[in-house]
């Protein structure tokens, strides 16, 4: 069994009285793509911007390769690897589809006193930032307007956009939400392909059937805690999930 | 100590007239979020007319009714031709535009009644009282009786009719008001009606208080009113209400009790960036 | 060419210089400022002090000025880009009542009466004045256009279109908002102070009501008017603005109404500006203009 790469302890946020996250634990091992599913107000999107540094826990830790990085802001985050799609898609709507590509490439320059003065309209920048635009399948769109395009073309600049920044671990938001069947289909096949690539992934999603069929573990929260984790076919099955998203019935029904 | 709560029933009387204008400002920015600095031109219109009807016809209902209903039409007209269109773009554009209707307003108003400073020459029926050693005269009970009409009609208003239930709820949120049936746009022209009306009143009061009126006394509250409504919490009325009387008494402590003369704009700035650094949503703003 | 011409281009090149620094904070790095012509004033009164009361040249001065008025921006900046928007613009028209109320009131900055008998900038020996100012101002304007086409380029350029954008997203790439919305309005105060200082050799005798509120709308308004985020704004925006008034002046007393109502028209009908996308100066102009928006 190797090193987790990100490791979640008793992770916790409270909103005044609500408990949004109540003590959740879970291990994110690399190349894996693992799962978070649940419920609408699980505390999925608040755990997802607990490890993201939108929010600072209440209580608990997250541990990226042994470094603590809970508390940290979403940029320091940014520079450590870790690239995030958002669910409400956030193009830079007055910049191109490449252009919006290209600001994520300069995340090696931002820090840099030196490298920030230096022009951004290179060749090889362009070149590097086209090849990510073939690998999600927005080539052609390079020069659009990116607030003119459609959402599913914007997820998956999205995903571009993350990729990029995402050298370990890329952090998916619900990013199968609002899409077509094809759609869906050629999104699953993107992820495999990231994977593919050694990046590894966390991903939020409703989806239910499209999460059993491409993560290799699931962990599953309910009112903010984690009622179960392991692979999809025993979550399918595991009763507190089915209560927990159907309801409590008499009797026992399979899901 | 006389000379000291003197000054405080003065400092109450001009916070009273802040609140006046104040609480339009409030109402708008509340309902459409856009800073209508053009407010304190449709408070100078309403002295003018309220001066015009007062010497044409010599009575105070007439003069209030008219300043009001004047009013009223000016700040329908500007949030219909001006601010409704210009919703969508970003709020610098609004705001540019509301500026540029007040400064056309002031010239308006100097070239039809000419730059000079008109009296007023009315009296309100308002008793004057004497409690031991102070008096209140009667144009101070007049603000004090009128402003507290004006607060006590809006909380009625708000808070037991319909149309104030949808007035708040349109202020939360104008898709889901205008989904619930509530037409969102006459919420929004009866809230610059409600709010220029006030302003009319305000205008007038203001113009029989100093017994002036001229072309740039807007600018007078204008701007203060934005510190105000940060202050109070950015659209909230009691908010405005509060900082309104808060200022009214700081200021004129500051400056005729204790001498300091800077002027009264940056003084109301300075109080807006302290209250904003003790309390980052104003007085009386929700997180 | 007129000594009058003269005088009206060369308030339009100082004006030009000045909403270039507030097209980089507002146009390029999407902040709100209305206060802007506070730190004009304080380029200005910082030149007028340095050259009056220090005895510096212009030219020794200067680096001084721009360091003091990238400073404050600085200072003031920390507090008032934490917040949004509303709040921003609110607090920035506070900075500047008070910047003014300060030039106004502190005796050190000559009170109700300014600070006159500003020497004029002496270049070789020379007197600067008329054509030849026109001209210096040209050049400083010609190099601040520089400055703003090489942010533009550069990737601290790309980092602040993207806070302007979405900044949230932006964060999300390693982007810190704080710091970028800090950089432009730390080089918007700083071309700010420029103008200033250009103003008062100019003017030879400033005062603080030269840089009221008014005043930081009229320089909004110029930028608005020009398209904000264009690089050729600042200047687009100054000269209609600028010759404006002169040519109402015939108009006399309806000059004011006509500048105000025009402004209105121009902004409930054109907001995006003229160099703006769909503008209709684009539409009758078709030929491509240079620099481009970004």
């Amino acid at each position: 069994m190797n090193r987790p790469l990100l490791t979640v302890t008793g992770l916790s946020k409270h909103f005044g009285g609500l408990k949004a996250v109540d003590n959740v634990d879970f291990e994110l091992f690399p190349e894996e793509i693992l799962g978070i599913l649940g419920p609408n107000g699980a505390g999925k999107t608040v755990c997802f911007n607990l490890i993201c540094g939108v929010y600072k826990p209440t209580k608990g830790e997250v541990i990226l390769d042994g470094q603590r990085i809970d508390g940290f802001s979403t940029n320091e985050i940014a520079n450590l690897g870790v690239g995030r799609t958002f669910q409400i898609v956030k193009p830079f709507s007055s910049l191109t589809v490449l252009e919006n590509v290209l600001v994520a490439r300069g995340i090696t320059r931002y820090n840099s006193l030196s490298k920030v003065w230096s022009v951004w309209q290179s060749s090889a920048e362009k070149k590097a930032a086209l090849e990510i635009l073939e690998h999600v399948g927005l080539a052609d769109m390079a020069n659009r307007k990116a607030g003119l395009l459609p959402l599913g073309y914007l997820r998956r600049l999205e995903i571009a956009r993350a990729l990029v920044v995402g050298s370990r671990i890329i952090l998916l938001d619900e990013s199968f939400s609002g899409l077509r069947p094809e759609e869906i289909g050629q999104l699953e096949n993107l992820i495999q392909s990231i994977r593919q690539d050694g990046i590894t992934v966390l991903l939020i999603e409703h989806n239910v059937r499209v999460t059993m069929g491409i993560c290799d573990r699931i962990v599953v929260l309910d009112h903010g805690r984690k009622i179960a984790e392991g692979e999809p076919e025993a979550i399918q099955q595991n009763d507190r999930v089915i209560e927990a998203y159907l309801g409590r019935r008499r009797g026992k029904d399979a899901a | 100590m006389q000379l000291f709560l003197e000054q405080v029933l003065n400092g109450i009387a001009m916070g009273s007239i802040y609140a006046l204008v104040t609480l339009g400002l409030a109402l708008v920015y509340g309902i459409l979020r856009i800073l209508h600095v053009a407010h304190a031109a449709v408070y100078t219109v309403g002295a003018y007319i309220g001066l015009l009807i007062f010497k044409l016809t010599g009575s105070l209902i007439l003069t209030f009714l008219g300043g009001m209903l004047g009013c009223s039409v000016l700040g329908v007209l500007i949030e219909r031709f001006v601010y409704f269109p210009l919703l969508k773009y970003p709020p610098y554009v609004p705001l540019i535009g509301s500026i540029a209707v007040m400064l056309s307003i002031e010239e308006l108003c100097r070239l039809i009644a000419g730059p000079y400073i008109l009296t007023f020459p009315a009296t309100l029926p308002f008793p004057e009282i004497h409690a031991g050693t102070i008096t209140i005269s009667s144009i101070l009970m007049a603000v004090y009786c009128i402003t507290a009409g004006v607060l006590i009609f809006l909380w009625y208003i708000s808070t037991h009719t319909e149309m104030g239930l949808a007035m708040r709820a349109t202020s939360q949120d104008i898709p889901i008001a205008d989904a619930m049936g509530i037409n969102s746009h006459i919420i929004i022209s009866s809230t610059f009606i409600i709010g220029s009306s006030i302003a009319g009143i305000a205008g007038i009061l203001v113009g029989i208080y100093y017994n002036q009126v001229y072309p740039t006394m807007g600018a007078v509250p204008a701007y203060k009113t934005l510190a105000l409504i940060v202050v109070g919490g950015m659209g909230s009325v009691p908010g405005a209400v509060i900082a309104s009387l808060l200022l009214g008494v700081a200021e004129t402590l500051l400056i005729g009790y204790a001498n300091i003369p800077l002027p009264r704009d940056a003084l109301a700035f300075i109080a807006m960036i302290g209250v904003l650094m003790w309390r980052s949503e104003g007085l009386m703003g929700s997180r | 060419m007129n000594a009058y011409v003269i005088t009206i281009a060369t308030i339009i090149v100082i004006n030009a210089i000045t909403v270039c620094g507030l097209n980089v904070i507002v146009g390029y790095a999407g902040q709100i400022s209305l206060g802007h012509a506070a730190f004009v004033g304080i380029g200005a009164y910082s030149a007028a002090l340095l050259s009056t009361k220090a005895g510096l040249s212009f030219w020794a001065a200067l680096p001084i000025v721009i360091a003091i008025c990238g400073f404050i921006g600085l200072l003031l900046g920390l507090p008032s880009l934490r917040v949004k928007d509303d709040f921003l613009a609110i607090t920035t028209i506070g900075i500047n009542f008070i910047v003014e109320a300060i030039f106004l009131y502190i005796p050190f900055f000559g009170g109700a009466l300014g600070i006159g008998g500003i020497p004029r900038i002496m270049l070789f020996g020379m007197k600067v004045k008329g054509l030849v100012f026109f001209e210096l101002c040209l050049v400083f304007l010609v190099l601040v256009l520089l400055i703003c086409w090489w942010f533009t380029r550069s990737w601290a350029g790309l980092a602040s279109f993207a806070v302007r954008e979405e900044e949230s997203a932006a964060s999300s790439m390693g982007i810190s908002p704080m710091r970028f919305k800090l950089l432009a309005f730390v080089i918007g105060t700083a071309i700010a102070g420029l103008g200033g200082a250009l103003y008062a050799h100019y003017m030879r005798f400033i005062s603080a009501t030269d840089f009221s509120f008014p005043v930081s709308i009229s320089l909004l308004s110029m930028l608005v008017l020009g398209g904000m985020g264009n690089l050729w704004a600042p200047l687009v925006g100054a000269v209609i603005l600028g010759s404006l008034p002169e040519i109402f002046r015939p108009l006399v007393d309806y000059r004011i109404l006509f500048y105000t109502v025009l402004l209105l028209l121009m902004i409930r009908f054109q907001p995006a500006g003229l160099l703006g996308e769909d503008s209709f100066a684009r539409h009758v102009f078709s030929s491509v203009l240079p620099g481009g928006k970004k």
